[in-house]
């Protein structure tokens, strides 16, 4: 009686689920680095800045996410004003108005994956309050021949606003709810719950 | 200092694209393990996806004591569970993409090998404690010490988990021969 473990068949399945396999990887990678760019640049800290900055386990609502965002953009300003100049330590853009993740505010470790349809496109971006709608932050990636463009990125936990950005012209997403943004035209929302995914 | 720690001390001196080179190092070996483990290319995406992301933020708690395989080995076993364990969720919400990506073909063509379709399968009836600790022993060839550090587990439960997935699919054999 041959020991499951040797079995020939047994052998055969992990002799092929070894053969590696093929994902794009250049596309994936620069994602994942197109994703790494956007975060803060990772710093080693001092035991006592450990214990300041430590994770806590605690929600935010969105609208509570909101006022600290302001009292914070406040306290930017402030300290703006009394630096001597005014760029960033790591030479990176300024942060925008409301980006929780520049804001160092807590976010959800939700990593959303943003997927649209255009196949004649020849430059897509995610555009949305998450990144001050600048078509420059979330560029996304041709996935395929068949025309399906994809970004993927993390967002805090709450209600977002996003469109995309095909050639220069803004389009709403049309598998996902859509609200006006006061200016006539629509944009679409995509809400975070802790956990959710899209 | 290996490769990776020196990576690891530039990323932290400032210098992001060093994170590539660990990106490029590790990036097919954890493709390899994410796909055989969640059975599908874009779930598998979301999992390197957050992997490597997950490790960036955590890069200044990365201990060098550690093996940066191993470390990032763990994030990569943790992102798999939750993507399992959240998949009926997401279905639900695929549901409308899905309905809008008719047209597209199915992208299950990047198989590559006649046989990767079928052990795929054949992985998938696994229950995924059982293929979990099948992959990480046959195909990562991890010893059952490197398991238990990675997984949590411990070696005896390990153990007994590798014996049954090959136990299962010997079991899977039979009935075909049987047929």
């Amino acid at each position: 009686m041959i020991d499951s473990e040797r079995h020939p068949y047994v052998e055969y399945i992990a002799r092929e689920a070894r053969r590696p396999v093929v994902i794009d990887p250049a596309a994936a990678r620069e994602r994942i680095m197109a994703a790494v760019r956007a975060e803060p640049l990772p710093r080693r800290r001092s035991v006592f800045w450990e214990h300041i900055v430590a994770p806590r386990s605690f929600t935010l609502s969105p609208v509570a996410s909101s006022l600290i965002a302001a009292g914070l953009i406040g306290i930017g300003v402030l300290a703006g004003a009394l630096a001597s100049n005014g760029s960033n330590r790591d030479g990176r853009p300024p942060a925008g108005q409301g980006d929780p993740v520049a804001l160092g505010l807590p976010v959800s470790d939700t990593v959303v994956r943003f997927v649209f349809v255009a196949p004649n496109a020849g430059k897509v971006s995610l555009v949305g309050d998450f990144n001050d709608w600048d078509e420059t932050r979330a560029p996304m990636i041709r996935a395929d021949k068949d025309g399906r463009w994809s970004v993927t990125l993390p967002l805090s936990i709450g209600r977002h606003q996003y469109a995309y950005v095909v050639d220069g012209t803004w389009h709403a997403d049309p598998s996902a709810p859509m609200t006006g943004d006061g200016f006539g035209h629509m944009n679409s929302v995509k809400v975070v719950n802790k956990g959710s995914t899209l | 200092m290996s490769d990776d720690a020196a990576d690891v001390q530039r990323v932290l001196a400032g210098d992001v694209d060093a994170y590539a080179a660990l990106v490029d190092r590790y990036y097919d070996r954890c493709a390899r393990f994410a796909i055989r483990m969640l059975g599908n290319r874009d779930d598998a995406e979301d999992a390197l996806q957050a992997t490597f992301l997950r490790a960036y933020k955590a890069l200044n708690r990365y201990q060098e004591r550690d093996r940066f395989s191993a470390w990032l080995y763990r994030i990569l076993v943790n992102q798999c569970r939750s993507i399992a364990a959240r998949r009926a969720h997401r279905d639900k919400v695929f549901v409308r993409e899905e309905a809008l990506l008719l047209n597209a073909p199915d992208r299950a063509v990047v198989w590559t090998g006649e046989d990767e379709e079928f052990v795929q399968r054949v992985l998938s009836e696994l229950d995924p404690l059982l293929r979990e600790a099948f992959l990480l022993k046959y195909i990562e060839e991890l010893s059952y010490e490197e398991m238990s550090a990675l997984t949590g587990v411990g070696v005896s439960a390990l153990k007994m988990r590798v014996k049954r997935a090959c136990d299962r699919l010997r079991e899977r054999w039979e009935r075909i021969k049987n047929d």
